[in-house]
Order: structure tokens, then sequence, then C-alpha cells
């Protein structure tokens, strides 16, 4: 039994790209199940999809801890959670990255097959959805399923849903990458990162849902405590500021969904990194052109 | 028990009038690290609605995005007191959490924060109950025109011709057949003190009405459009500047109905053709030029009784090659 497990974030496409996988491996005679898991946070957001790929009707239902495989849609996830947690030493890893495999710290030692899924995506469906793209890339790590059956299937997924046209440039989106991708070993000296959490026994847990503001083993709870959720990591695209240009009309203040656009005294703004989601709202409200966005996680 | 008292009251009464976005305190009581969606126009207006009412007041939403996004237990993005109960009961919670305080001897501002969904359809009679009673509290309807936190369901508030998971795009029928609800002046028939619809693209009107809701005594009503990236297929970045157009549109219109008297807030110089609007989302993508032209005479009966003014011809045209559709139908955001 093969195992995959899909690291991405809501709005790449990574339950598409695990279902679309499982739909190659069944066109080419396997028995397949694709599911994925994701919490209450929204688009942007780290989210996990599993697929499983056996010769013989498939019975487990769980989650995937240990898996064969892993395809990362997006390289910084490696940072805020524990990706290659489980993976076998004889895995192999697939992900999208601007680097060679050997600059990769994932953290274990595996094959891998790095391409930059986000330009390919660009340039081919026009809009950063990475998931058929790294699915190319997948084609190139393994051999069980093989790279036409990959295409056939994205035709069948996205043609049948999104329209013709959809299928064809997302299968020249997983055909490009294919080509493109570079196959080497990553190295594994990276601590696997865990989120602290309080996690409390059932006894601990205060009554109703009532919180005051305290701190428990290092960990914020109750009013407030949201800070502790660096959002800035969902990021694509990151404003620039030319404060030279800015009028101080607070439009991007105000409009700011996260906030993060902090109001100085006298009127000139600063920004908050480790919140901002890029979302662009702040560039786009602007009468001055104060504000653009440049492609990548970045702070000024 | 007196101490108590000096100290919850007097501050409030002496801050200033905000007149306009300057005025808006500096200080954030809804925080960053919430997990709204990029561009989420429901975070602009909760944040600055939250900046304005200052640290003397009492959230409650009921079951929505915001409730998701703000508050995942044990973290919380309000600085403020919150709580939360059930979907229905906005209007009935808010009523009873504002006379707990005034039975404490507290004057607090106690503000409900609903959705479309938990204020049109699910919410109306408790809504309806705490406007009768003339509650002393101020409910925020945060409109993005359909059940959203579930995965974008059909609501009262779904205008025309829009696409939800409970109004697909089939052969015979496309999208929602209904318009929508004309919830605002459901609300005013009630003689509520103070009632108003609000842009977060307008951020001077927005500033003054929630000034005004601050300061009436009564039920007071503020209906919020707030743009929903995910939901409305648009772009994050898109978000104001959709609001904007549905000003400009006639989609929305700003007014507010303050002691009983109607009063129109602010008047588009011209009358912008609602493709413009409609072209900007996903959700109305598939709309036949017979929709599109059934909602621009809807607009235009709605034109005509808010400003008196009648728009002969519907002004469908518009100029072709403007492209800023996103490619994406998946209904769970793509993920």
């Amino acid at each position: 039994m093969y195992e995959i497990r899909f690291h991405g974030r809501g709005g790449q496409g990574a339950v598409m790209a695990a279902q679309a996988l499982a739909e190659a491996a069944v066109l080419e005679g396997y028995y397949a199940q694709a599911f994925p898991y994701f919490g209450a946070e929204r688009r942007g957001a780290p989210v996990r999809a599993f697929a499983r790929i056996d010769e013989t009707k498939i019975s487990l239902k769980s989650q995937i801890y240990e898996p064969d495989i892993l395809v990362i849609l997006d390289e910084s996830l490696l940072e805020i959670e524990p990706v290659a947690e489980g993976l076998k030493s004889e895995g192999s890893a697939v992900i999208n990255s601007e680097k060679k495999p050997e600059e990769i710290d994932l953290g274990v030692e595996v094959q891998c097959a790095a391409v930059d899924a986000t330009t390919v995506a660009l340039e081919t469906i026009k809009a950063p959805i990475v998931n058929t793209s790294i699915l190319g890339a997948f084609a190139k790590i393994q051999d069980f399923v093989p790279l036409e059956s990959i295409l056939n299937a994205i035709m069948n997924r996205f043609g049948e849903k999104l329209g013709h046209q959809a299928g064809v440039m997302n299968t020249s989106a997983a055909k490009l990458a294919y080509d493109r991708a570079v196959v080497g070993r990553t190295r594994g000296t990276r601590e696997l990162v865990r989120k602290k959490e309080w996690l409390p026994p059932w006894n601990e847990i205060p009554p109703g849902t009532a919180l005051a503001p305290v701190n428990v083993g290092g960990v914020d709870i109750g009013p407030g405590s949201a800070w502790q959720n660096f959002t800035g990591t969902w990021r694509t695209s990151s404003p620039r500021y030319i404060k030279e240009k800015c009028i101080r009309c607070l439009r991007c203040w105000f409009s700011c969904p996260e906030g993060c656009i902090e109001r100085q005294d006298d009127d000139y703004e600063k920004w908050d990194y480790r919140y901002c989601k890029g979302c662009g709202i702040c560039a786009e409200v602007c009468p001055v052109q104060a504000i653009e966005m440049v492609r990548g996680v970045m702070e000024w | 028990m007196h101490m108590a008292r000096s100290e919850g009251g007097d501050g409030m009464n002496e801050t200033k009038q905000m007149k306009s976005i300057r005025d808006i305190p500096r200080d954030d009581y809804f925080v960053r690290g919430h997990g709204a969606c990029p561009g989420c126009g429901v975070a602009i207006a909760v944040k600055n609605i939250a900046r304005m009412l200052g640290p003397n007041t009492t959230v409650y939403v009921p079951a929505s995005c915001l409730v998701v996004f703000s508050a995942l237990y044990p973290t919380c993005a309000w600085k403020v007191p919150y709580f939360y109960t059930a979907f229905e009961n906005t209007g009935a919670v808010i009523a009873g959490i504002k006379a707990a305080y005034k039975r404490r001897g507290k004057d607090t501002v106690v503000v409900g924060m609903a959705g479309d969904g938990g204020t049109f359809d699910i919410g109306l009679q408790a809504l309806s109950g705490a406007a009768d009673r003339n509650d002393d509290v101020i409910y925020v309807c945060l409109d993005n025109e359909a059940y959203m936190n579930t995965g974008i369901q059909r609501s009262g508030a779904t205008p025309f011709g829009a696409w939800t998971t409970t109004s697909p795009i089939g052969k015979k029928i496309q999208g929602k057949r209904e318009f929508k609800k004309d919830l605002d002046a459901i609300v005013a028939a009630h003689g509520i003190p103070y009632m108003a619809t609000l842009s977060i693209a307008h951020f001077n009107d927005f500033v003054r009405k929630v000034q005004r809701a601050k300061e009436v005594k009564g039920f007071r009503f503020l209906h919020v459009l707030t743009p929903c990236v995910p939901g409305w297929r648009s772009e994050a970045a898109k978000s104001v500047t959709i609001a904007k157009l549905a000003v400009e549109t006639g989609m929305w219109t700003l007014y507010e109905v303050d002691q009983g008297e109607e009063k129109l807030t602010y008047k588009p110089k011209t009358m912008v053709p609602v493709k413009e609007y409609l072209q900007l989302q996903g959700r109305f993508r598939h709309m036949s030029e017979e929709d599109i032209t059934t909602l621009q005479n809807w607009v235009c009966k709605k034109w005509k009784e808010h400003f008196y003014e009648e728009i002969p011809v519907p002004p469908c045209e518009l100029e072709k090659g403007k492209k800023d559709l996103i490619v994406d139908e998946d209904p769970l955001h793509g993920v």
C-alpha cells in the first residue's frame, strides 16, 4: 500500500490534487481513496489531504501518519508545521520550491522532486493554484502512477468540473512541471517544529466557555490571546510601503482586515508583517500608489 | 458599589465625536492573529466598529464565520468581554446581557454581531422582539449575502441570480430566483430610534453612523455590506472595491432612519451599470443578458424609491475585455 500525504494551504487545491491522484491510480487498475483534513481556519491556513493506493480493497480509513510520499504544495509550511513527521526513511517527497532538492532542509534525508510549481501555475493557468503542477512533479518521483494516467485524471476531474478549457490548461501545467522537476536528495538537519498548544486534561478545562486572560504553561488563553497566531505565514505576496508618496489618508489603516497596519502618532503607517496575510487591499485602496504588492513573503 | 459605577460610566461620555476616519481611536479591541480569509470584509467592519465602540463594550456573536475566526477556544481575538451561544437568538441574548449590566449598575455598550443568515432568516424573530421592546443595545448585521460559514448556502439576503451551493447553475434555472429581502424596511417599520446601512468602502459615512449608533439610546441597527472572498468568488484585493461598486451601482443604498426620519447619506453621482459590479464576482459569472436586465430593472426600481430619480433605460452596456473574474468554482473554497 502506498500512502501519500499532501500539505498545502486553503485555496491551493490540495484536496483536488489528492482526488486527481486517486483517480489516476484507479485508471491504472489500483484501488484508491482520497480525503482532506482541515480545521476551522479559512483560506490560506494550512490544510492536509490524504491518498491511499493499493492493489486490494482498502479498509483503513484513518489519517496518514507514516506516509510513503509527502507532497508539499507550499514550502513555507516547513517553518510552521512538522511536515515531514512520520515520513518513512525509504520514502520520498515532492515539494513546490525554487530551490534544488540538495538545498532543501526537510528534516529527513529522502529522495525528492522539487519544482517551482507557483511559477508553472502562473504561466499556465494564470493563478497560483499549484495542485496540478505538483502532480506533474509527482509523476517523476515514483513509477506506480505514470504521467499519462495523471494527465487523464486531471482532464477528467477538472474538465468535468470547470470546463474543457480548464482541463487543458491544468494538464499543460502538469506536463510543464514534469519537465522542470529536479530530482535529488534533501537535507535532514532541521528539527521538526511543533506548535505549543494548550491541551488540558478533562478536569482542568474551565467550566462553560468563561475564560479570563491567563497564561498556562507559556501559552496565552482567553481574551486577546489570538496574537499568538502569526498569520503572516499565509501570504504569497507582501505589501511594500513607500513612505515618500504617502498622503496619510488612513484608508489602508481602515481597510486592513488583519489590523496589521499600525497608525503612528504622525499618521504615517507601519506594517506588522507577522500577521499580514497579503490580501492586497491596502495597495488597492491607496489613492497615490504608495503601497505595492511584491510576490513572496518579505518584510521591509 | 458606587465606586464601580463611577469607573464604568463617566469616561465614555467624555469621548469626542467621531466624524471622519481620522477620529477613529488607534487602540484595537479586535486583535491581530484572527483566522479570517485574506481580504475578509467582515473583519474590516468588525475591527473598526470595535475600535470606535471602545473598551467599555460587550460583544455577542451567534453562529457565524465571525465566531470561528475570532474565537477558537481557548484563544480569542476579542479584548473585550465576548459571548457566544446559538444561531437564532442574537436579539434575545443582547437584551439579556444589557438587563444584567443594568441590574449591576454598569453602563456598558452591548453589541450583537450576527451574519445575514442569523439576521434575515434564523434570527429574525429575536431581532424583532428586541426591536419591539426597544432594548438599549446595538445590533450589527454583517451581510455577506449567504451562509458563508457552512459553505455558501442561499439566504434571504442573497441577491437575484447569485450562485450558491443551494441555488446552483442548472440548464433551466441559473442561480437564485428571488430578490434580496428588504430587511432594512422591516427593521425600520418597528419604529426603532436608529437604523443605518453601512459600506466598508465609504469610510467617513461608516464612522459617522457608528458614532451616531453609539450615542443614541434604545435599539440601534447597523447593516453592513461585507464582501466575502470565497463566497463571492472574488479577488482578495478587491473586497473594498466591490463594496464601493455595490453603492455606485445602486445594489446597496447608504441611508439611515434616525428617530423615524429617513435620510439618504450618500448619492452616487451617476448610476453605474450593475454589470460592472457583477463582473468582479464569480458568483454572477453565469448570468444571462436577460437575467442581468431583470436585476438592472430591480435596481432601477430601488433607485427610484430612494432617490426619486427615474432611470428610463437600464444602462446595461459595458465595454468588454475587462477580465477580473477568477477561475474557481470549487464549493470547498478550493482547499
